[in-house]
């Protein structure tokens, strides 16, 4: 298990650059964030399916303190189901201001992550708990 | 999500980020805002309240929840807070994961602890890390004298130590890295040690060249691998620097003629790649070589591909030429003096 005060530099992480350099700047940190450092992962999702995107994010969430998700895998999706945000809960638990954008970090990383294997991403909810899907780009497109 | 799992790899990556897009001051200006004043305000919040003691409960914590392998030791009479660090488990994740984005993971911490440490009134008296997982710390009160304290694990007497590179800083500043040379920065140090070569010579062995005879010109540098090197392929001329290779097997030999230079001793340079950092450099009597991986980072030459076959010692040489904006001579076996 590792260190939940991590969660702390990701929110200031996202606070500094938003407001040293804009949205348009945070965007483009966690849009590369997903497309070059998780690489690894993007060819595993691409070469696995959404049974490896949900595989994936079931390991992630186990080692992730605190958080309650629930993975399942369709032909058609791999949604997570979090019901228990490991971080958000952390950082409420431990008094800190969470920037309202927080959650969309998972729409940026996540997103160009999908991207990058060939889905999309959607997201519903947030600020503690919330439903992901990933679903192919094609279908998604309605083709 | 972005979890803390992984966290380290990914902090590591946003250095190499924010210093690619907005360059070194950005970086530092991370360190010391977001790092230190917002996501380690607690420590800065006990720090305030308590000192010395409030910044030792602070660390305790974390060394617990990060699972560190470390000692902590508070003298408050003696004014002094030390910590010895046997294996870090920041470091360690990249170490483990083959992770190398940044030039200097590494310099986060002296980056955040310094500037926070400044606004509550503390300063880092000593400090040094040897970019493996190993450092120590010094720190006290500023407005108050404080005196040595006898540590029982001083990771500086600790086998591990003898690996890497060193940086240190004196009252939160950077000590030059070699003996004699003023500066503190790898990359300008490599940029001052070549300013005079028109060109860089690499000599070595998997040379597209290398049947060929090549008559070096005078303002010609250089660089030979450490098995051409401890073989006696530099005699007669100049060598600038000498490249170890990945797995040196030849440190005694290189030794041996390193320490017998009759003039100018060559600058060692090594790749110091995240699997291959623990070579045996001080027990075969040779200095730590300086590091290339920052400046080929810097200057966009290199970018290190976790479990990817690395470049040879001697593409690495040439990457180096690159770098230092000097055109580079294919190697070449044959040497021959410069003309006069």
């Amino acid at each position: 298990m590792s260190a939940p005060d991590f969660y702390f530099a990701v929110n200031a992480t996202a606070r500094h650059i938003n407001d040293a350099y804009g949205m348009e700047s945070l965007i483009d940190y966690w849009r590369s964030l997903g497309e070059e450092f998780y690489q690894k992962r993007c060819e595993k999702w691409r070469t696995g399916g959404l049974a490896e995107i949900a595989e994936d994010w079931r390991q992630y969430f186990l080692q992730e303190p605190g958080a309650v998700v629930e993975t399942s895998v369709d032909e058609s999706a791999a949604r997570l189901d979090i019901r228990v945000c490991p971080a958000i809960k952390h950082l409420r638990d431990s008094g800190r201001e969470i920037v309202p954008y927080y959650c969309e970090h998972c729409d940026h990383t996540c997103g160009s992550m999908a991207e990058t294997a060939g889905y999309r991403f959607s997201r519903t909810g947030g600020m503690g708990a919330c439903q992901q899907v990933f679903t192919k780009a094609e279908d998604s497109e309605g083709n | 999500m972005l979890g803390c799992q992984d966290f380290c790899g990914y902090y590591d990556w946003t250095f190499r980020y924010l210093r690619r897009k907005f360059g070194e001051q950005a970086l530092k200006k991370y360190w010391a805002e977001a790092i230190a004043s917002d996501s380690q305000a607690h420590y800065l919040a006990s720090g305030e309240q308590a000192g010395l003691r409030g910044l030792y409960s602070s660390w305790s914590k974390s060394g617990e929840d990060e699972h560190c392998d470390w000692s902590v030791t508070l003298d408050e009479e003696k004014n002094v807070l030390r910590l010895d660090m046997h294996e870090c488990p920041s470091k360690g994740f990249l170490l483990q994961n083959d992770l190398n984005s940044d030039e200097d993971y590494c310099d986060h911490c002296i980056g955040w602890i310094g500037p926070a440490l400044t606004q509550i009134g503390v300063e880092v008296s000593g400090h040094e890390h040897n970019h493996c997982g190993q450092c120590w710390w010094e720190m006290r009160m500023v407005d108050t004298d404080s005196q040595p304290i006898a540590i029982e694990k001083d990771i500086r007497s600790d086998s591990r130590w003898k690996h890497g590179y060193l940086h240190s800083y004196v009252n939160h500043t950077k000590q030059p890295l070699v003996e004699g040379l003023s500066t503190t920065d790898s990359c300008e140090l490599l940029q001052n040690w070549f300013h005079k070569a028109e060109r860089i010579v690499v000599l070595g062995s998997d040379s597209a060249v290398g049947k060929n005879e090549l008559v070096l010109r005078p303002d010609d540098a250089v660089i030979a691998t450490g098995k051409h090197y401890a073989l006696g392929a530099t005699s007669g001329f100049d060598c600038r620097a000498v490249i170890l290779e990945h797995e040196p097997d030849s440190l005694y030999e290189v030794a041996n003629r390193y320490n017998n230079e009759s003039g100018e001793r060559p600058l060692l340079l090594y790749s110091y790649l995240p699997q291959k950092l623990r070579q045996a450099f001080l027990d075969n009597d040779l200095p730590r070589p300086l590091p290339i991986l920052p400046m080929l980072i810097r200057e966009g030459q290199y970018v290190h591909q976790p479990e990817k076959t690395a470049p040879t010692t001697v593409d690495f040489a040439k990457l180096l030429a690159h770098a230092l904006g000097k055109p580079v001579v294919a190697s070449a076996r044959n040497l021959k003096e410069p003309q006069s």
